[in-house]
């Protein structure tokens, strides 16, 4: 047939993620979680059979089925988990040396074999270092078992993240690359691959306004206060310190500003923190109650509001990161190595201003849909602030073109780019009926 | 002239490592620990394709060789039984039946395949009781006669198996340990009957038979038995590893039919054959004094422990393997001490041998290295076997 493979279907194709992150709060470290979560889920939702392997809650069944058993969760490594509570990434080694010594048996007999017997081409979407050599094994047991060609083998790179580690030339020649952002595509060059790029997307859900109760009660309570927020990573790319040093700033100059923050367990947190008491804020850690609800979120937060700095140090809900990204004046996801820029999407879709850094955040048009911070000056941030004070048209348009722009990066939207791309890749595996 | 024949063969599989090291969570149970330790895809591999082309073949031809005359004594290693148990319980019953047989008798080796006896005494003593009583329930017989782990004897080691209760063993007939002596004789030391093996004579088969480039190349049975007979003294003590028979000497190289035209030719040539416990009945009352000294003789390499102990990576080996022995026994914890029982098994000694060195011994060294195994190198197979032991004393540490 022209094209050398059918157009994929459910009826005639099913995913199988592979990636360390995962949908469980155990699984959850960072945007991977995230992404995988969503894809799998549209996916599922599109009708494809889809399984998701990952390093799950040790607690919770190794198996389950989801979306009437159309997405179905392998938790690996749990053996292993339940010796590390403290998350994914913990016993990162055990984990990793399991996964890629368990799981290519496991993967060929119980999923690529059935599928291929029925019929159905697997596509393998592997994410991330941690992945990288498993797809390799997965590839071999896969030629070796003869169905090889009844499968597309895909990795995907969210990171740079030890990128050392990964053997390039095995990789590549077994499967495609893709990456999130043309940013990415240009540091892999450097590496002698060539990635397509396939961005990351948004949940529909994402679209719906937050609770306009839960906005106004946040806005109402800071009113005469210039709202800040910034969620990530305590890692010196997220440019937490030029954050803060803009809100320092921002204070000494009568801007009156707020901070509402969430970091992580990374020991930069420590020295941000340090810089922020160092100049004068006053740093105040929040606890939000587990589970009761984003009133109950936003009501610890308000309880706080005399702190210059809100340092929340447990889990927030969806609910709760949408209603501070639309109620805040600024979304501060300024960093200064972004391969995608994931919260900066986000916010755009709550309809937040967003000030995002210059790299890997194809999606954003400066003072367009969002603020594009070029540099690690924090005085462009405070410089940009003023600016939007100063013109509330400028404030509104952004808001509004912020979630236009999202809309174009739906997780549907970005499995239709994906699907796009695979019969090239087809031909270029070797796939045939 | 030597008119009896004892033919002895252990059969053993080892317990493979499994390489890279895999690391071992903190706070792991025994139960976590091990299946970090042993890589049993590779053991089961390996143990099936064995089984195929050495156990099944290899045990009816003694079966029938067994009905024609032949006598043959028989040690396992609980190692090779454990594997037969989880992968193949119908060769074990075919086993039981060559066992079974009135000319086959069993013999106790070192339930691990393990150098315990060079680490603990006492406790190799008590494992080779409770192996004869294994082996008992299993096969119905016991074993009366020991050999060790790759045939290891020295002074403390044969007072260790006569203090526990066994009437004979067994070593490698080398000049080293013999001097003057010959080893077609049963000698005893200390109160132990012992039944020195005839190393040049085991080895024409055991190694050399399908050695084109030896000399004696093609051997047939008429000139083994030939050669067997004219040997001088009371009795021909061969022992040989199982897996001499299309394991080490594939079908195609003739041993099969070697060995079916054997018992003719013996029985030609007037050689009886006699088991292990048959000869030291026999000559009994005519065995002679043997000194042992304290280093211990083997049936490897050149027949002294180097082949084991001989190069820096063994030696650093059998360092972790004393430390994780011991750590184990300080847990106080018997399935953490059962683990290390393994770890000490002489085959990771032995696979690492051809380290450093080249020649002959090296290279049958290097044939029992897992072939998967060389994808690291030489040096990261060094490197990873350390971590294997390391990864298991730093998991004991919870338990101490």
């Amino acid at each position: 047939m022209p094209g050398g493979i059918a157009d994929i279907q459910p009826t005639n194709a099913m995913f199988v993620v592979i990636s360390f992150e995962g949908p469980d709060r155990y699984s959850r470290a960072g945007g991977l979680g995230e992404r995988v979560t969503e894809l799998t889920d549209a996916l599922a939702t599109q009708g494809f059979t889809t399984h998701l392997i990952f390093v799950g809650d040790p607690a919770l069944p190794g198996r389950e089925e989801r979306l009437d058993g159309r997405l179905i969760l392998h938790r690996w490594c749990q053996w292993i988990s339940k010796y590390y509570p403290e998350g994914v990434y913990a016993g990162e080694d055990a984990k990793l040396y399991d996964l890629n010594d368990s799981l290519p048996h496991y993967f060929f007999h119980e999923i690529a074999r059935p599928a291929v017997a029925a019929g159905k081409l697997v596509i393998v979407l592997a994410e991330e270092w941690h992945t990288a050599e498993v797809l390799c094994r997965i590839s071999d047991a896969l030629y070796y078992g003869g169905i090889r060609h009844r499968a597309i083998l895909l990795w995907n790179a969210n990171n740079v993240f030890s990128f050392h580690r990964v053997n390039w030339g095995r990789l590549s020649f077994v499967s495609a690359l893709l990456t999130v952002s043309k940013y990415m595509k240009h540091v892999m060059w450097g590496l002698g691959v060539n990635p397509l790029v396939v961005p990351n997307g948004v949940p529909e859900r994402f679209f719906e306004p937050p609770d306009p109760a839960g906005v106004a009660r946040l806005r109402q309570a800071f009113e005469g206060n210039l709202l800040l927020f910034k969620i990530g990573r305590f890692d010196p790319d997220k440019r937490w310190i030029m954050a803060v040093e803009a809100v320092a700033r921002l204070k000494e100059r009568g801007a009156r500003p707020k901070f509402i923050i969430r970091g992580g367990i990374e020991p930069h947190g420590g020295e941000v923190l340090g810089h922020a008491r160092g100049r004068g804020l006053r740093v105040q850690d929040v606890w939000l109650p587990d589970g009761a609800g984003v009133d109950r979120e936003i009501e610890a937060v308000i309880a706080a509001q005399e702190a210059d700095v809100i340092n929340i140090k447990s889990f927030v809900s969806e609910e709760f990161k949408r209603t501070c990204y639309a109620a805040a004046d600024a979304t501060l996801a300024n960093s200064g190595h972004e391969p995608f820029g994931i919260v900066g999407l986000e916010a755009m879709a709550s309809g937040g201003v967003t000030f995002v850094g210059a790299t890997g955040e194809d999606y954003a048009i400066s003072f367009e849909n969002s603020i594009v911070v070029e540099t690690d000056d924090p005085e462009e941030i405070v410089g940009y602030i003023y600016f939007l004070s100063d013109h509330p048209r400028v404030v509104e348009r952004v808001r509004a073109s912020a979630r236009e722009t999202a809309r174009r990066f739906t997780w549907n939207d970005v499995i239709e780019n994906l699907l796009g791309k695979l019969r090239y890749l087809a031909v270029v595996q070797g796939v045939h009926a | 002239m030597a008119e009896y024949l004892a033919i002895y063969c252990v059969a053993h599989q080892p317990r493979r490592v499994k390489l890279p090291a895999q690391p071992i969570p903190r706070g792991a149970s025994p139960e976590d620990i091990e299946r970090c330790l042993f890589d049993e895809r590779m053991n089961e591999r390996y143990f099936r394709k064995v089984a195929q082309w050495c156990y099944y073949p290899a045990t009816e031809m003694w079966l029938r060789l067994l009905d024609r005359g032949m006598s043959l004594s028989l040690g396992f290693s609980l190692s090779l039984i454990r594997q037969m148990q989880r992968w193949d319980p119908a060769l074990l019953q075919l086993f039981q039946r060559l066992v079974a047989h009135p000319r086959c008798e069993l013999v106790a080796v070192e339930p691990y395949h393990s150098f315990l006896m060079f680490i603990d005494l006492p406790y190799f003593g008590q494992r080779m009781r409770e192996a004869c009583e294994e082996l008992e329930r299993l096969f119905g017989k016991r074993p009366v006669v020991a050999d060790t782990t790759e045939m290891a004897m020295s002074d403390p080691i044969c007072d260790t198996l006569r203090r526990a209760g066994f009437r004979a063993g067994m070593l490698d007939g080398r000049p080293w340990v013999l001097e003057w002596r010959e080893s077609t004789h049963l000698y005893h030391h200390g109160g132990l009957k012992l039944l020195p093996r005839h190393f040049e004579l085991s080895d024409d088969v055991g190694y050399r038979f399908s050695n084109r480039q030896w000399p004696g190349y093609p051997l047939m049975a008429p000139t083994y038995a030939h050669w067997l007979r004219e040997a001088w003294g009371d009795l021909v003590f061969l022992a040989w590893d199982y897996e001499t028979f299309g394991e080490h000497h594939s079908r195609d190289t003739g041993i099969f039919e070697f060995m079916e035209h054997l018992p003719d030719e013996l029985q030609k040539r007037g050689i009886t054959c006699l088991t292990v416990g048959g000869a030291v009945e026999q000559f009994w009352d005519r065995s002679y004094e043997l000194p042992l000294g304290p280093f211990a003789s083997t049936w490897a390499g050149s027949g002294g422990m180097e082949f084991f102990l001989g190069n820096s990576a063994q030696q650093a080996l059998f360092q972790l393997m004393l430390a994780a022995y011991n750590k184990a026994k300080l847990t106080g914890d018997p399935k953490l001490l059962d683990l290390a029982l393994w770890l000490i098994q002489s085959d990771n000694l032995h696979l690492i041998q051809w380290y450093g060195r080249a020649g002959s011994e090296a290279e049958v060294s290097a044939y029992f290295t897992p072939q998967e195994w060389w994808a690291l190198g030489p040096h990261g197979i060094i490197w990873e076997q350390q971590c294997v032991y390391r990864n298991f004393i730093a998991a004991l540490e919870p338990y101490v």
